[in-house]
């Protein structure tokens, strides 16, 4: 509808503007997706290769590297504990922000406003400012180094993030259902899991997108929270491969592509509703 | 009414029950730390030894600490190139797509991917890309005959902030989807109107997209900065402070202070940086008008 269709004369500005329209759009995907390219294609070459024609495309495609990433770093545990960890976290920090975001949107009760400020607040706050406290509070209650110290931790950091999207998604939705199902006799509980909660799912998997992209790629805390292969997550992984692969680049850059697949996975599939969930939020319609 | 406030008071308990794990989780992971980092700023604490409060010594320690010193500086800076140039870039993008260029949803999608990519795998990809013996960058210049340009980039005193600021850029396609969003919000019948005034596409940008989109870009511009005071991974990953410690930021010194079990510094550091991002968000808001932010929409 914006596009200037009938504009029968272009000018030599016109055209200027045009082109380098084009160039600066080309150029940012080359920025954008030039690195990711460049390290998937990588990833797929022999070491010798990497360093004597890093910008070809491979001989062969050397499958191998995975399997040796897997096995030289023994990724699959890291794997294991990244998935436990973002998955956990992610069904944990949707169960509470749903009820709570339940209580807020459909209920009215005292303070209501200020629960749903003080819920929501926590989006302005830094949480790396939180070092200190983090460490010595999942250490206290014994949880340090262990699944359950990140669970616990990652799904409260994103509370905040989650509650504003399932509760504004649960306002939406008509109170007539609700009404009627009171009548027949459904309870409060009834009420959230029976109705409200499956109303809600668009809004419930969008922020538990977040949560898992959040989980997944989180960094800080699982560094100064955990120490040992039990509980380490794939972001820790990455940062050792660099010594234990030494000058196996092909096998590094394998590696860090498999601990990019599940996000990419979801993005692939999640796209349209990860941008949208972005702007919402950000955005006022 | 009458019916409604028995029915509140009998749910009265079910709303506490169910408001219940989220209030505890916040109050752990939220409420407790500020007010914990505020103590233990005043406080000198190893983590094992009784706490000593001694008053604004901490922060006298880090103001005359050049590294804070440093880290401060470098994170105003990480916040300039956000501002400057982050957002003009994000902007730029955002009003081409917003006129549905072909292919506009592709090119939306692929500006976004690196945002759901770690830091951390980004950072690994950047380390090797600027590696000074095979790194593609270099390589890339050989190429072209530039090779006296080739460097130590992240080795470097001159060219290490620069390299790693750079590398950042990546992340831009976040903020290009708030704008684009924003502009594409406004009513086509806007564009239609000054069309058959005659306006061309420059003026429609000046005048009609710009000053729609103002409050979004103030949100953007937000958030860009915020991020740049918290930054943390990219540094750490990339140069872990070096060279000759020109490259900190407050989240790396907090983390150097943690890890030596100056718990107390480390809280300083965590305060200094919450009142930092306080001060600059304002500040900007205060100069460019109110943001659309996130909590109004509510209600």
């Amino acid at each position: 509808m914006k596009k200037n269709k009938n504009l029968n004369y272009i000018s030599p500005l016109g055209y200027v503007a045009k082109i380098s329209k084009w160039v600066v759009l080309l150029t940012y995907t080359l920025i954008a997706t030039f690195p990711l390219l460049w390290l998937t294609i990588s990833s797929f070459k022999t070491n010798f290769e990497i360093e004597t024609s890093p910008f070809s495309l491979p001989q062969k495609w050397m499958v191998e590297n995975f399997v040796s990433a897997l096995s030289v770093s023994g990724l699959s545990r890291y794997f294991l504990n990244s998935i436990i960890v973002a998955v956990v976290a992610t069904i944990l920090n949707l169960f509470v922000t749903s009820l709570a975001s339940f209580a807020v949107a459909r209920e009215r009760f005292p303070l209501r406003g200020v629960f749903f400020t003080f819920s929501t607040a926590g989006v302005l706050i830094p949480i790396i400012a939180f070092m200190v406290p983090y460490y010595t509070v999942i250490t206290r209650l014994g949880l340090y180094d262990s699944l359950i110290g990140l669970i616990v931790t990652y799904s409260a950091i994103n509370i905040p993030i989650s509650m504003f999207i399932v509760s504004s998604f649960m306002t939406s939705i008509p109170k007539e259902l609700e009404d009627s199902a009171e009548i027949d006799g459904c309870s409060f509980w009834q009420r959230y899991s029976k109705i409200v909660f499956p109303l809600a799912k668009p809004g419930i998997v969008t922020a538990g997108t977040f949560s898992f992209i959040y989980c997944w790629n989180e960094f800080i805390y699982a560094l100064l929270l955990t120490s040992s292969r039990s509980a380490r997550t794939v972001q820790l992984a990455i940062r050792f491969f660099t010594s234990q692969f030494r000058t196996d680049y092909a096998g590094l850059y394998a590696a860090i592509v498999l601990t990019m697949l599940p996000t990419v996975a979801v993005y692939m599939f999640m796209h349209d509703k990860i941008i949208s969930g972005m702007t919402a939020g950000a955005v006022k319609g | 009414m009458a019916h409604y406030s028995t029915r509140n008071k009998k749910n009265l308990k079910y709303i506490i029950l169910f408001i219940m794990p989220v209030t505890v989780l916040l109050l752990a992971f939220y409420v407790y730390p500020i007010f914990s980092i505020l103590v233990l700023s005043f406080t000198k604490w190893n983590g094992i030894e009784p706490l000593s409060f001694i008053g604004i010594k901490n922060f006298i320690e880090v103001f005359t600490d050049t590294v804070f010193r440093t880290s401060i500086k470098n994170n105003l800076i990480w916040a300039f190139s956000a501002a400057m140039l982050q957002i003009p870039l994000a902007t730029l993008i955002a009003l081409i797509l917003a006129r549905e260029v072909k292919g506009w949803k592709t090119f939306r999608t692929l500006f976004f991917l690196p945002n759901v990519i770690s830091l951390v795998a980004l950072a690994m990809l950047w380390k090797a890309m600027y590696n000074p013996e095979f790194g593609v960058l270099n390589s890339f210049l050989t190429i072209i005959g530039l090779e006296s340009l080739a460097r130590n980039w992240l080795g470097e005193l001159a060219t290490a902030l620069p390299a790693v600021i750079i590398s950042y850029q990546i992340y831009i396609g976040y903020f290009m989807v708030i704008i684009l969003a924003g502009a594409m919000s406004i009513p086509s019948s806007l564009y239609e109107a000054s069309k058959i005034d005659g306006a061309n596409v420059w003026q429609q940008e000046r005048f009609i997209t710009i000053p729609s989109i103002r409050g979004v870009l103030v949100t953007a511009g937000t958030l860009a900065v915020a991020y740049a005071l918290r930054q943390f991974e990219t540094t750490f990953l990339l140069t872990a402070g070096g060279p000759a410690n020109r490259t900190p930021v407050l989240g790396l010194y907090m983390y150097r202070q943690m890890a030596g079990f100056h718990y107390g510094v480390a809280a300083t550091t965590g305060i200094l940086m919450i009142v930092l991002g306080i001060l600059v968000t304002t500040g900007l808001q205060r100069v460019f008008g109110k943001s659309d932010a996130a909590s109004d929409s509510f209600q």
